[in-house]
């Protein structure tokens, strides 16, 4: 199995890119911690302000966590070392998917060691912290599939990162994080049952209040975009890949 | 003004600055009026923000032409280095002035309670010289712009966060509060409480005069000749 021997490469390529260290960890760290300081204890209807901001503020990162796989299938595979990854003795396709699980493992632990950190120093109450983990797993295996579909749907790659940009801020904007959304009953539906953050959210929030139901519904939900989207990334990617 | 004209050529050459150049201010004219906080409505609180952005964006060009010689055979032509500079920040001051006159245009034609109209327009015209300004200043310490402008992006956001612009200053912990001082943003959140509910005009000549300081400042620093 070469190709689980590179995934050790890969995993190496990502240390080093220090700015996606700094965008995707740095950025939300200093987020987090601005917002617990000065959200403190304040209440809001039953709900406490500090963990619903910190809860929405990493899952919000994580909806740009593909970009990472998105680059690195883009250097390999469409414009830098394409050629020489043909030459290749192994399997492209296995290699291509090893990408994807690093650069999602990658974002999963960026994700957790977040959730960790506002949990422990900031006391953020996260419900179950395995199960939020679990659904911030699902959120980056969503993010890296979406914008790979954008990658293999695109012929030029700059396009492919603004639509990737514009999935996440799209998903923000909806989710009413920035500034309230109108009540539409389009935009209520799209954030019950499409908007990957309110979904993640709910089911996080769920499972916070107990609500055992909800909180699987609203990840089988997740789960099911992530099979979607997963085979029309297979669909789309066929044509695509060397 | 060769330099000047081609530098408007190659902004709009680029595509996605035309959409952060126009869809985006049309997007922020169109955003809703909030219940309490901020005073002014939503896009034209967060325009400062976008400024921020398209000055990044902007000034760009000037990295590239570092990273690709252009600077060093500019040295060798008959152009010197201050001609080059103030033309092409003169084509980015143009550009963002126009975009302050369309948004404030847009506004008042759409409805919104804009206060003093005029006045939020010098103030925002002040806030984009000064944005022209930490940019310039920002790229002279990156080769590459792209990690230039992504580096920049969390500096938005942090700058934005502290500043006052996506949240009231007052909720800031103390010590926060007052290092946000030293934030041009806060000095434009100032000024857009200002145009609301101000009456002493020296106030508001004071909050510009805070932006043009820096404006220069960094001016300054940004246009040191860096030959690599």
């Amino acid at each position: 199995m070469k190709e689980l021997y590179t995934m050790r490469f890969t995993a190496l390529r990502l240390m080093r890119a220090w700015i996606v260290l700094l965008i995707l960890f740095g950025v939300p760290l200093v987020l987090v911690t601005i917002f617990s300081i000065i959200l403190g204890d304040v209440e809001e209807a039953g709900t406490m302000l500090r963990d619903e901001i910190n809860v929405m503020m990493v899952l919000a990162f994580q909806l740009f966590g593909g970009s990472v796989v998105m680059n690195y299938i883009n250097d390999d595979f469409f414009t830098k070392r394409r050629y020489r990854i043909q030459l290749l003795p192994l399997n492209t396709s296995v290699y291509g998917f090893t990408i994807m699980l690093v650069g999602t493992l990658y974002s999963i632990i960026l994700g957790a060691i977040l959730a960790s950190y506002t949990a422990l120093l900031w006391d953020v109450d996260w419900g179950n912290i395995a199960w939020s983990i679990f659904i911030i797993a699902l959120m980056a295996t969503l993010s890296s599939i979406v914008c790979l579909i954008f990658t293999f749907s695109v012929k030029k790659f700059n396009i492919a990162e603004r639509l990737s940009e514009v999935y996440g801020i799209g998903a923000i904007l909806l989710a009413g994080l920035i500034f309230p959304m109108p009540d539409h009953a389009v935009i209520n539906w799209v954030n019950d049952y499409l908007n990957p953050i309110t979904l993640s959210y709910d089911a996080i929030d769920a499972y916070r209040n107990t609500n055992l139901g909800d909180a699987w519904m609203n990840a089988g939900l997740l789960g099911g975009l992530i099979v979607i989207t997963f085979i029309t990334m297979l669909l789309i990617g066929r044509r695509r890949m060397p | 003004m060769t330099i000047f004209t081609f530098a408007l050529k190659r902004i709009f050459k680029d595509k996605t600055n035309l959409i952060f150049l126009t869809m985006f201010p049309v997007a922020a004219i169109f955003l809703p009026e909030p219940d309490d906080w901020p005073l002014l409505p939503y896009g034209y609180h967060y325009f400062g923000v976008l400024i921020l952005f398209v000055g990044i964006r902007l000034t760009g060009i000037l990295v590239e032409d570092r990273q690709k010689g252009v600077v060093k055979r500019l040295a060798a032509a008959p152009v010197t280095h201050f001609q080059y500079l103030w033309q092409n920040l003169l084509a980015f001051a143009v550009i963002l002035t126009a975009q302050c006159m369309f948004m404030i245009a847009g506004g008042v034609i759409y409805g919104h309670e804009l206060y003093e109209s005029w006045l939020l327009l010098m103030l925002f015209i002040v806030f984009s010289f000064t944005a022209i300004a930490i940019s310039l200043a920002w790229n002279s310490l990156y080769r590459n712009k792209e990690t230039s402008f992504l580096v920049f992006m969390c500096v938005i956001i942090i700058m934005a966060m502290l500043g006052g612009i996506m949240m009231p200053i007052e909720m800031l912990p103390d010590i926060l509060e007052q290092i946000a001082v030293i934030f041009p943003t806060y000095w434009l959140a100032e000024g857009l409480d200002w145009i609301v509910m101000g009456e002493d005009i020296a106030d508001f000549l004071l909050i510009n005069g805070v932006l043009l300081l820096y404006t220069l400042l960094f001016l300054i620093i940004g246009s040191i000749r860096r030959i690599d």
